[in-house]
């Protein structure tokens, strides 16, 4: 009776598993099957006729090569700029006291959270409007490192939180200056917190569609994700060869960077040092 | 060293360090005792400059550092936690400060690789932190600390986070290269035993002040006021209440000798340690009697407690001679080892 009841308990465990599964799979495996296809479509199934034709037309597009590019600079400016950012104010919001300290944290962390880029984008482009940096990638940096800074502060000021502050007193005693102390001590310790930072800044900018579609006019500036968006058939229907081959090549890099930066230093979203 | 009316007083009026004078001699080893929350980390980190003070000064040699960057004190300190860099082996960890000030690469390593021997760290060199036993990281805290050739040792104790065997092994290491040394040394303990077995002074601190400094043999022995008295010492001391009358002391049902200097009627505390009160199975002169209330072997002796008339009495018995529960006996004091402190203000009278 009892084992009639783990056996269909099991069973159902793993039906229930396999469907989660599929669920997530099934994407994934159109995105690696449909490029080689030379009749794409919606379904899942292993590629009737191979063909490596969208490859080359792609290729030989006049936009795709140069849009991967631009979301290479989109994302080594922010990340730039995030970690910098992040880490100068973290450390300082971690290590000085200011009254009201964790309240502004939280207040700047609920706000860009809340405030979504949608909701703030009229602003957004009036204010880069005024500075005169429409259809620039600067300002397209600028405004996305701006989203992310309070996220990227918050979870920083975490992992630095964490670091016992006698790293840092012993390193004074010994007399090294605040920016030896920084160099030799906090950045080394903090480093898998740096490093999560920046693959997340680097899969937030890769994947944004938004900002740079309102505020890059010209086509040889925008990013992949939004050039994405113009592979259609003369006939107005989605280019599916075009966008599963361009949507391939267009991951490719974030799981890369992903497997280095894992492989390299593990990811923590939280701080502690083991000691 | 010197540190002459010191006082710390943090943001919301805390004192934690009030007017302290203390000096220290050159090579001396200098225990800085108390509860926790007394002050004796803040005076430590005052002292390396860590923490500012509100008023006073402190002097190292000949020079006033009280303005000086930690850096520039010539102090090495050794952090309870170790502070040791996670990042880096070993050597690099005792080289630190040598990297500091930029002495060349390759007297770096030689100095450290000195250091490390001198200390037993021959073969860890390429380890992390991460990699040692709490002893060994406890012994290259020590070596980064040696290695910078320092005017003063500070030690926030550095024993604590060791588990009590090893802590005795490393009680005795340090005192062994303190001497080898002869480097000024100020330590910080909450464990009166430490105090005891390493220092030459200590100096016993209660809420941002000193109570007492002296010998450990003089605060063991004459703890000048009732803190110190039951502060020091591995089993409690006995204080009981007790009122001067006629030509002795009445403390307890039994009659003590009267010292000089008390007016009659006067109440006064009684201290007298455990071991200096031994348990007696029949009567005699000038003894507390009462029932045993609960007996604690602590190895090669027992520690008897016994109900005198409603005050709790500790005394002591050889291991073997260990009396019932409840049975009736006699705690005679040592002649010359009964402390009598004014009740008023806790001083000691003699």
């Amino acid at each position: 009776m009892n084992l009639a009841r783990a056996v269909v308990g099991r069973i159902l465990t793993y039906v229930v598993f396999g469907l989660a599964t599929a669920f997530f799979a099934v994407p994934l495996l159109w995105l690696v099957s449909t490029p080689f296809d030379a009749n794409p479509g919606y379904a899942v199934h292993w590629p009737s006729t191979f063909t490596l034709h969208n490859f080359t037309t792609l290729w030989h597009n006049p936009y795709a090569p140069s849009s991967i590019e631009n979301s290479v600079l989109l994302a080594v400016g922010t990340v730039v700029i995030v970690v910098v950012g992040a880490a100068l104010a973290a450390y300082a919001l971690s290590r000085i006291r200011i009254p009201g300290r964790d309240a502004l944290l939280y207040v700047l962390l609920l706000l860009s959270s809340v405030i979504t880029g949608t909701a703030a984008m009229v602003p957004t482009f009036l204010l880069i409007f005024q500075l005169g940096l429409i259809d620039s990638r600067f300002g397209v940096v600028l405004v996305l490192s701006g989203g992310l800074l309070p996220a990227a502060i918050f979870l920083l000021k975490d992992f630095i939180d964490a670091i016992p502050r006698s790293y840092e007193e012993s390193a004074r005693v010994f007399g090294a200056s605040p920016l030896q102390i920084l160099r030799h001590v906090v950045v080394p310790v903090a480093r898998p917190g740096l490093a999560t930072i920046a693959v997340w800044t680097v899969v937030q900018v890769w994947g944004t569609f938004l900002t740079p579609f309102i505020l890059l006019s010209s086509t040889d500036k925008q990013p992949a994700s939004v050039l994405v968006n113009t592979f259609y058939t003369e006939g107005g229907s989605p280019n599916l060869g075009l966008i599963s081959t361009f949507s391939l090549l267009y991951s490719i890099p974030v799981v890369l960077m992903y497997l280095f930066a894992w492989s390299r230093y593990g990811f923590r979203f939280h701080g502690g040092i083991k000691s | 060293m010197a540190v002459e009316g010191l006082t710390k007083e943090f943001p919301g009026g805390v004192r934690a360090l009030d007017a302290l004078d203390l000096s220290i001699a050159d090579g001396e080893f200098f225990a800085l005792l108390g509860p926790s929350g007394c002050g004796k980390t803040t005076l430590l980190r005052t002292i390396a400059g860590l923490e500012s003070p509100t008023g006073g000064s402190v002097r190292i040699g000949e020079r006033d550092v009280t303005a000086l960057a930690p850096g520039a004190r010539d102090v090495a300190m050794v952090f309870q936690d170790y502070a040791l860099f996670p990042h880096m082996t070993v050597q690099e960890n005792i080289a630190y400060p040598l990297k500091i000030k930029r002495q060349p690469r390759a007297e770096r390593a030689h100095r450290a690789e000195d250091v490390a021997a001198q200390l037993g760290l021959g073969g860890l060199m390429p380890r992390r932190p991460a990699e040692l036993s709490g002893g060994q990281q406890q012994r290259v805290a020590l070596a980064r600390a040696v290695a910078c050739h320092p005017s003063v040792f500070l030690f926030d104790e550095p024993l604590s986070n060791l588990d009590a065997r090893l802590r005795l092994e490393a009680r005795t290491f340090i005192k062994r290269l303190q001497r080898q040394l002869a480097v000024t040394t100020v330590f910080v303990t909450h464990d009166q035993a430490e105090a005891l077995a390493l220092a030459d002074r200590i100096a016993v601190m209660d809420a941002g002040r000193i109570r007492q400094v002296g010998t450990p043999r003089d605060v063991f022995r004459r703890p000048a006021n009732t803190f110190v008295a039951n502060f020091i010492g591995s089993t409690p001391m006995n204080l009981v209440p007790g009122e001067v009358r006629g030509t002795g002391i009445a403390v307890a049902g039994a009659t003590l000798p009267r010292p000089d200097g008390l007016a009659d009627g006067e109440p006064v505390t009684i201290g007298i340690r455990p071991e200096y009160l031994p348990v007696l199975a029949d009567e005699q002169d000038g003894t507390f009697t009462g029932e045993v209330s609960i007996v604690e072997h602590l190895g090669t002796s027992s520690l008897v407690t016994v109900d005198v008339g409603g005050e709790l009495l500790g005394g002591v018995v050889p291991e073997g001679e260990e009396p019932d529960q409840g049975a009736r006996v006699w705690l005679r004091p040592m002649p010359g080892r009964v402390l009598v402190y004014r009740a008023e203000d806790g001083t000691l009278v003699a």
